[in-house]
């Protein structure tokens, strides 16, 4: 009896030793418009691989801060190339683990129960008194805004009634809230909030290059772990469920 | 240092003033009421007033934009009737300021006003003072010192506002960046060397207004 | 001398340790209030003065009702017209001596229906307190700010003086001194006192009734020394 029962024990730990020598933590530093497709792959994930997925998500342009401060990252998932661009030179990405993945559209978005009609840029300087961007200085969602509107000729005259948000959802969250009359997020966050409706997609044609970099951060404990999150994030599988949430694939539909 | 690195030193110099100026008859009002009465409710009001100064700032950041939102219980009248905007508005950091920097105010002013002799209230009195001549003439005047000095930690405060006042204000250049809210941007943006610069004066200042008040409070006590 | 009819009735004040129960009426020009420490004597006071609410009181100067429980009627102390010279004396420190004078003073000379004339010269006169006017109050022995309360009490033009313990801590030729000076006051400004002590001589040599208070209860009143 007490052997039979010592051997089943043995085994019960061998077998969770074995998981456990492969189950690790990865820490993924993620744009904040990747927060609902994440989350979802994210607990697919952790069902079928055993390791623990842990999300930051922020601004891009705060993650590669601190990142460049030291932050404990496995993985940077960005919103732009810039903050990508960016810790390469300072050699903060494991070399051959960086490749550009998904892209976005931008959206103009207003209140779910607005009833003012914006069908085009021209509109935007007519009806809009405040106008939600994500920080048009640093965050990709809102310098990429930020380069629409330039193009349109009507960054100079909107700028005064710019609210720059911490982040994208932030922007999304201003227009909710009704503080903002409308605001430029991408796509995908409009898709997620019901409170919101888009007044109108900004044509790939009229608008900024988006795209979406991936890449294991340099100082990784567990390389072959994130690998296996980066490629697993590049898989059919994964992209169809990006692909659900709105996002576009890098460089075409 | 810059006209922009300027600007944002003055900004955040007057609606910090403002925002004591604001606070000052209310706060010595309350602190008065609570040092020299006792009511009904008096414990509830004493921990509502303490609470900005325990709470994170950002949760009382969003009880304020919670409430002064375009379509917050306040924002809307403000909105709808006034056409006044608080959220995303100088206002807005006016209000943020305010609200967590009153609970030091009532503080100092309240151990201020529980430092005069309530009998020297009361002579006055019968010598024949109203109320208001009695606190404008004996109690005001004998409680300078502690509230003086509760006003300028008060300030201090105030200048250094950054959780609640990055919710309801936001961080707009010329229109709503603080002091502290514009070395957190300048960091975000990796611009390092004219965040410190912000800090040193961010720090002098504040230097300055804790040492005065500090100064002042020492001066406390019968004379 | 001057007279007033100060009326205390159905007076009943509950203290920590006994109750405050008075009923009677006091005529002299000067009446002593006497009692060992505690007895209430105090608490009288602050009650004529309309600093202190009783549960039940009825309180008349002359023709006037300042006190009346029943009736829900209290006069506010600054309406009263009733000076108070209290045992810790309550100088306003922040103040000169002139400041403190003048506190109460209303800028005319005013007479409290006895004939008394309240100018502020004559009063500084009868007190000497001429040199001393521009003195802050720290800067003042025990004896010097006696004086100085004494005369912003009377420089309100009272109807009724209420001196508590005024000759506390003076040594004896100071307190004569004193003495003097609220005598002479008296018979200058026609103003009635009430005067607290627990010092049985200060009552002979002042007061024209003294009425005894023990553990808040009258247990005699009639003339000093009886």
């Amino acid at each position: 009896m007490r052997k039979s029962f010592a051997i089943l024990l043995i085994l019960t730990l061998a077998s969770g030793g074995a998981r456990l020598a492969t189950a690790a933590e990865l820490q993924v530093f993620a744009a904040a418009s990747l927060s609902d497709a994440l989350q979802e792959l994210a607990a697919g994930y952790e069902k079928s691989s055993g390791d623990k997925i842990l999300l930051n998500l922020a601004a891009s342009s705060t993650l590669a801060r601190q990142i460049q401060e030291g932050a404990p990252a496995d993985l940077f998932l960005s919103a732009d190339e810039e903050k990508m661009d960016g810790l390469e030179k300072r050699h903060l990405l494991l070399a051959g683990t960086r490749r550009s993945v998904l892209s976005n559209t931008l959206v103009v978005v207003v209140s779910a129960d607005s009833t003012v009609k914006i069908a085009a840029p021209a509109d935007l300087v007519a009806k809009v008194r405040v106008l939600a961007l994500a920080e048009p200085q640093s965050v990709p969602a809102g310098i990429y805004a930020k380069h629409y509107l330039k193009a349109q000729k009507l960054w100079d005259r909107l700028i005064d009634r710019v609210v720059p948000t911490e982040n994208v959802r932030a922007a999304l969250a201003a227009v909710e809230a009704g503080n903002a009359d409308a605001g430029i997020v991408y796509k995908t966050d409009a898709g997620n909030s019901r409170k919101v409706r888009i007044a109108y997609e900004v044509a790939r044609s009229e608008g900024p290059k988006i795209s979406y970099p991936f890449a294991v951060v340099a100082n990784t404990q567990q390389p072959d772990a994130a690998r296996r999150f980066l490629t697993f994030l590049e898989s059919p599988a994964a992209l169809e469920v990006f692909r659900k949430y709105g996002f576009l694939l890098a460089g075409g539909s | 240092m810059n006209a922009a690195e300027w600007q944002v030193v003055g900004f955040t110099l007057r609606v910090s003033a403002f925002a004591i100026l604001l606070i000052l008859p209310p706060g010595l009002a309350i602190a008065w009421l609570l040092a020299r009465f006792r009511w009904p409710g008096k414990s509830l009001a004493e921990t509502l007033i303490a609470l900005p100064l325990v709470l994170p700032p950002v949760a009382t950041g969003l009880l304020l934009l919670k409430l002064l939102g375009r379509r917050g219980a306040l924002g809307a009248f403000l909105h709808d009737r006034l056409g006044l905007d608080v959220v995303f508005t100088w206002r807005g950091v006016v209000v943020a300021m305010a609200v967590m920097s009153l609970p030091l105010l009532v503080r100092g002013a309240r151990v201020a006003f529980e430092g005069v002799d309530p009998r020297l209230e009361q002579i006055a009195r019968t010598l024949g003072a109203t109320d208001v001549r009695v606190f404008l003439t004996i109690t005001l005047p004998l409680a300078r010192n502690g509230i003086l000095g509760g006003t300028l930690l008060a300030f201090a405060r105030a200048l250094g506002e950054f959780g609640a006042t990055i919710l309801v204000a936001g961080n707009i250049p010329g229109r709503t960046s603080t002091l502290a809210l514009s070395i957190y941007q300048l960091v975000q943006l990796g611009k390092d060397g004219e965040a410190f610069r912000l800090l040193g004066i961010s720090a002098a200042i504040a230097f300055a207004a804790v040492w005065a008040s500090e100064r002042f409070l020492a001066r406390r006590g019968p004379r | 001398m001057s007279t007033m009819r100060l009326a205390l009735h159905r007076i009943r004040l509950p203290l920590a340790a006994f109750t405050l129960e008075v009923d009677t009426e006091i005529t002299a020009g000067i009446t002593g209030l006497f009692g060992p420490s505690g007895a209430g004597k105090t608490s009288l006071l602050d009650l004529v003065a309309g600093l202190r609410r009783a549960p039940s009181a009825l309180i008349r100067l002359g023709d006037r009702v300042l006190t009346d429980t029943a009736q829900g009627l209290s006069v506010p102390a600054r309406e009263r017209r009733i000076g108070y010279v209290p045992q810790d004396l309550a100088l306003f420190p922040h103040l000169s001596v002139r400041g403190n004078l003048l506190y109460g003073a209303h800028g005319k000379e005013e007479t409290n229906g006895n004939g008394g004339r309240f100018a502020f010269d004559h009063i500084r006169d009868l007190l000497d307190l001429g040199p001393l006017l521009e003195r802050g109050i720290a800067h003042l022995s025990g004896g010097e700010k006696q004086r100085v309360a004494f005369a912003r009490a009377l420089l309100s033009s009272p109807r009724l003086l209420l001196l508590d313990e005024p000759l506390a801590g003076l040594d004896r030729p100071r307190r004569e001194r004193i003495l003097a000076y609220l005598r002479q006051a008296h018979d200058d400004l026609q103003v009635p006192m009430l005067y607290v002590s627990h010092h049985a001589d200060e009552m002979t040599a002042l007061c024209g009734e003294v009425l005894h208070l023990d553990h808040g209860k009258v247990t005699g009143q009639g003339e000093p020394g009886a």
